[in-house]
């Protein structure tokens, strides 16, 4: 607690010396920062590792970064990030991003250190709050407890935009390669943790991927794909466990033109893991999660924006009669308004249908029942 | 019959007109800014973080208004967006690490010094501004 307290007040402590630093004559170096501390209620299963069904304020982010504009090509900076959601993010802050960023020519440019992965609509953005309608992301494919294993690599990114023939648009890639560690304060490492697979050290491995994205000749339009890949291997306190490279792939498209805006996006998550205990055979298992969402957002003024999403997430192949354990479906639907160019506040209902992600053994002890609605609400902050 | 298809003649005459009366903003470049002619998806581009060259491959270096009719009207005119998604859209790409934010100014008058006197430097006034020492670009 005390640590929120502080990173809140260092966040607006921050706000006067950006605006001098933006000022000052032929400086290029910026700060920028956002806050935001969010209600949770749900009337059934605990949520996202919150006690939501007592209603929750477990829930806080922060971030603060520095850029330089080093040269016209060359750009340093580095953000840090903070996310307390229930028991996962822990007290610690960490590195989100931390790179240097060239210009080759018009066409190509090459980042290195660590780098936001670009995969499907919203990876490299999910953890920036003030960017978006909804106060949390379709959980099926950007799962907010999730998140920060996905968030980042640490080698090269190289990217570009191409312009196409005339009159077709234009072509945006992204590809990357370098190792991922495993977040060791998330809920993919409870995951584990409630499946019996406790880590002696923290797993990582190599992930390689791709975005191509194209700028559609029809106004506001994009589609695109990416591929995500990743493999793993981390020593158990009693054991090995070895992944070898999963395959994540998405397809999506979305139209944002003036008050307008739709999208969607659907994935399919293949993913083997082998965990070999002293003493016992080695077992193989395996994922294979299609998930996809369809979403719709209005601007109805400068400053209040709604909109409604659909997602669902099963288990392939889908049992001919299926528990709420093999399926999550979830209906939400979401306000924002801009109180002023630095403060916001949203509200959002969801009704989910299943229980396949999201929910964890140490907050629903009794089980978990296979419905649940879930109030959000955020106050945020950005400069 | 004849006053419907009057008011319609008239509605439209004035619609032309009042896009041309509000027309007033121009796009200025520093001197080692090589185009003449721009494209406007190309200005879209630069301002909205997309690209950071022009067509004949010039490093273009984006300096904003914070407010004003300049800024309003630009947005309308090359950017089709609010100030909100404008500024929302920009901080996207500061907060994933992919850009940083383009200069913003208060006045006019500065945007003029910055494109006058930084290489690559292109901004937006309106044509009435004073705006000797920097290039106009005309857009397609």
């Amino acid at each position: 607690m005390l640590n929120r307290v502080l990173l809140g007040a260092a966040t607006l402590a921050w706000a006067p010396m950006v605006a001098s630093a933006q000022s000052a004559g032929d400086q290029n170096l910026q700060i920028h920062g956002f806050a935001t501390q969010a209600f949770v209620y749900s009337n059934n299963n605990n949520y996202l590792g919150m006690d939501t069904s007592s209603g929750s304020t477990a829930w806080t982010e922060a971030a603060i970064n520095v850029n330089d504009q080093v040269t016209s090509k060359l750009r340093a900076g580095v953000q840090l990030h903070y996310t307390r959601l229930g028991i996962f993010g822990g007290d610690g802050i960490s590195v989100d991003w931390a790179l240097g960023d060239y210009k080759i020519n018009r066409w190509v440019g090459i980042r290195a250190g660590k780098v936001k992965m670009r995969w499907g609509l919203y990876n490299d953005t999910q953890d920036y709050d003030p960017g978006y309608l909804w106060s949390i992301l379709p959980e099926t494919i950007y799962g907010v407890d999730y998140r920060a294993t996905d968030l980042s690599q640490l080698g090269v990114e190289l990217y570009g935009r191409i312009p196409l023939a005339a009159g077709l648009g234009k072509l945006s890639y992204s590809g990357y390669y370098g190792d991922y560690f495993v977040a060791t304060n998330d809920g993919i490492m409870e995951s584990f943790k409630e499946q019996g697979i406790n880590f002696s050290n923290t797993p990582w491995g190599k992930t390689p991927g791709f975005d191509l994205r194209w700028d559609t000749p029809v106004k506001g339009l994009t589609v695109g794909g990416s591929l995500m890949a990743y493999d793993a291997k981390g020593n158990l306190v009693n054991g090995t466990y070895v992944q070898p490279l999963a395959y994540w792939p998405a397809y999506y498209a979305k139209y944002d033109y003036k008050r307008l805006f739709l999208s969607g996006q659907y994935t399919k998550l293949i993913q083997y893991q082998t965990v070999a205990i002293s003493g016992s055979i080695p077992s193989t298992s395996g994922i294979d999660n299609p998930a996809w969402f369809a979403m719709a957002g209005y601007r109805m003024s400068d400053r209040f924006q709604v909109g409604a999403y659909y997602t669902r997430l099963w288990e392939a192949p889908l049992p001919n009669s299926p528990t709420p354990e093999d399926y999550f479906h979830e209906w939400v639907a979401s306000s924002r308004y801009d109180i002023n160019s630095n403060f916001y506040a949203k509200i959002e209902g969801h009704y989910i249908d299943g229980n396949g992600i999201g929910y964890y053994g140490f907050d629903n002890p009794n089980g978990l029942k296979p419905r649940t609605g879930v109030l959000a609400a955020k106050l945020g902050f950005t400069f | 019959m004849k006053k419907t298809l009057f008011i319609f003649l008239v509605s439209v005459a004035a619609s032309v007109l009042a896009a041309h009366a509000q027309a007033q903003v121009v796009i200025i470049a520093n001197s080692s800014i090589r185009d003449t002619t721009v494209p406007k998806a190309d200005i879209r581009d630069v301002f909205t973080g997309a690209s950071s060259n022009l067509k004949s491959g010039s490093h273009a270096v984006p300096v904003l208004l914070k407010s004003g009719s300049a800024h309003v009207e630009f947005l309308v005119l090359f950017i089709g967006r609010s100030d909100a998604f404008f500024q929302t859209n920009w901080k996207s790409l500061v907060f994933s690490g992919q850009a940083s934010m383009p200069r913003t100014v208060d006045s006019e008058k500065a945007v003029v010094e910055y494109v006058e006197t930084t290489p690559g430097a292109i901004g937006y006034i309106l044509k009435t501004t004073p705006h000797d020492g920097v290039k106009t670009l005309s857009v397609q």
